[in-house]
């Protein structure tokens, strides 16, 4: 029977576009809504006359398009990637850095040893734990008026060490996992390829600068944009063929193309298709999860959400310490940055592709729906949970406001 | 001046520190969506922020036109010219020998020739804020110039002789 895929693909539309419309009245992140509605819909949901929410026809074009999301999301944080950034951001931010991804890689990994998963699987746990949202952070940040506070320089520049630390993770792991092997001669062998290819593009994309700049001196936004986005398809996919992620190949572009002088104008001209593939992204990772699949994974996505918690706040109280914030502010840094949400899902992705435990899916879900909702919610009631914490530990109160006080004198 | 610390927010935008000579401390946000966020912080308590406001980009703008002088000039200074690491603002009155005086804006491609851009005319009593390209360059007017040196000096030249 002749599927009707538009209206498939419509009916999904009108399923993420509501997702949107809910996260927007609960003032939450968008993307835990996104992958919930994924899970609701799919093989095992109703069908109501022409209204087909199985998806059956149109799954592979979503998963696609999806795929194309993950391109944009790369390809962006690669155009906003700065190493020249980090560094500038001087030693507190180093140190912070490294003093979260010691403690939380380390607990990210521990974990699944614990439970007896194999290597490479705990490689992926470790990612999908370690690293916070940086987009769910901002947000948050914009949203609660806390970006003119003195620990969000810190806590924004935590970020940014992240997603330095995930350009580099993800291009290692992907090497280790597409490869599919595990004598650590061939992983040694997967490692340096991909890594030699990331080098080796960065260098000829250095030199390369001047003509491409030249390339995209066009004066149509049209053209200039089917220029890019050729660069970026054509890229992403030669990575494909020879066992490098193709989001490692579409970060290479975005690097590469942040050193150009139309830096700007790309990002201008991206950002919408972020949005849009990168919704759909979401959705389609939760369209490929079996609800009825999640009862094993309940357990390892809670423990490792307590963890996660724990090990952020743990972290960012330290790291904001070091650097000479205040108690609260501290405390501000660590639970801000416990938000968790597109690069999880990307790893957990990743791990699909490599054919890894199916677990890994549904874990990785849990793990961020319950984690995208409690991080921005933790952000919020920073000030009370510190008042509780304050009386423990002996912190010192917040000041309360002077001008309350003269009001009252007055 | 160093009263102005200015600090990069990746992903939001930029943070300006004001430490006023009056004591007051003045932080604003600039966010990357064109959003302004100005904050009031107490002298002894640099965590909480008293009051804030937050200004979309047409408000800031017109706000910073006040704040700079451009609405109302204070009575105080005979001609201003102000500078913003390498942006100045400059108050350049027309001769009246000037070749531009009666052609509009528009006709003169200043913005496309310079690179400066006219922010206000003010003459007498009136006002003009924020000129389109159809607005005539007035006789003994003053202009709001705003770009960097060159581009500023060049807007001049062109005002003066009518080309570059």
């Amino acid at each position: 029977m002749e599927g009707h895929i538009l209206f498939e693909i419509g009916l999904a539309l009108m399923v993420v576009a509501a997702a949107g419309l809910l996260a927007a009245r609960f003032r939450i992140s968008i993307v835990p809504f996104l992958i919930l509605a994924g899970m609701v819909v799919g093989p095992h949901a109703p069908v109501w006359g022409v209204l087909d929410f199985r998806f059956i026809q149109s799954a592979p074009l979503i998963q696609f398009m999806g795929r194309l999301g993950v391109l944009f999301l790369l390809f962006y944080l690669g155009l906003e990637f700065s190493v020249g950034r980090l560094l500038k951001a001087g030693k507190s931010i180093f140190l912070g850095g490294t003093t979260y991804m010691l403690i939380n890689f380390s607990l990210g990994m521990a974990l699944p040893f614990l439970w007896g998963w194999p290597l490479r699987e705990a490689l992926v746990v470790a990612g999908i734990i370690s690293i916070s949202s940086s987009a769910i952070v901002a947000k948050v940040l914009v949203d609660l008026k806390r970006t003119v506070r003195a620990e969000t320089e810190m806590i924004l520049g935590l970020m940014l060490y992240q997603d330095v630390f995930v350009a580099v993770y993800l291009s290692v792991l992907s090497g280790l996992v597409l490869r599919g092997s595990s004598s650590p001669l061939e992983v040694l062998k997967a490692a340096s390829i991909s890594l030699g290819f990331m080098l080796g593009f960065i260098l000829i994309g250095r030199k390369l600068a001047p003509r491409i700049n030249r390339l995209l001196n066009v004066p149509s936004d049209e053209i200039f944009m089917l220029i890019v986005f050729a660069l970026l398809t054509v890229v992403a996919g030669f990575s494909e063929t020879i066992h490098v992620a193709e989001a490692i190949g579409a970060l290479l572009v975005g690097l590469v193309l942040a050193e150009t002088d139309h830096f700007e104008r790309i990002e201008h001209i991206v950002v919408p298709f972020r949005d849009f593939f990168g919704a759909l992204f979401f959705f389609s990772f939760g369209l490929s999860i079996d609800p009825t699949s999640l009862d094993g994974a309940i357990w390892p996505a809670l423990i490792a959400v307590v963890v996660t918690l724990l090990g952020n706040f743990i972290a960012g109280v330290v790291a904001g310490r070091k650097a000479g914030y205040s108690y609260y502010g501290s405390t501000n840094i660590g639970l801000t940055i416990t938000s968790r949400g597109e690069f999880s899902i990307i790893l957990a992705n990743l791990a699909k592709a490599g054919g890894l435990l199916p677990l890994l899916q549904p874990f990785a879900a849990l793990y961020v729906l319950l984690l995208a909702i409690i991080g921005p919610l933790l952000t919020k009631e920073s000030k009370w949970i510190y008042s509780k914490l304050a009386v423990v530990f002996k912190w010192p109160a917040i000041k309360e406001r002077k001008q309350r006080k003269q009001a009252m004198e007055s | 001046m160093s009263l102005i610390k200015e600090i990069d927010l990746p992903g939001i935008g930029r943070k300006f520190q004001v430490n006023a000579r009056s004591g007051d401390k003045l932080v604003i946000v600039v966010h990357d969506d064109g959003r302004r966020e100005i904050h009031h912080f107490d002298n002894d308590d640099p965590e909480e922020s008293i009051s804030m406001v937050t200004l979309d980009d047409t408000e800031a703008r017109r706000v910073s036109g006040i704040i700079g002088g451009m609405a109302y000039m204070p009575k105080a200074l005979e001609s201003v010219d102000v500078a913003f690491d390498e942006m100045v603002f400059e108050w350049y009155k027309v001769e009246s020998g000037a070749k531009a005086i009666g052609k509009n804006i528009g006709e003169l491609h200043i913005r496309k020739k310079t690179g400066a851009m006219i922010i206000a005319i003010i003459k007498k009593d009136k006002r003009i804020v924020n000129p389109g390209p159809d607005q005539v360059i007035p006789e003994g007017a003053t202009l709001v110039v705003i770009g960097d040196r060159k581009q500023v000096k060049s807007c001049k030249e062109l005002i003066l002789h009518g080309s570059l």
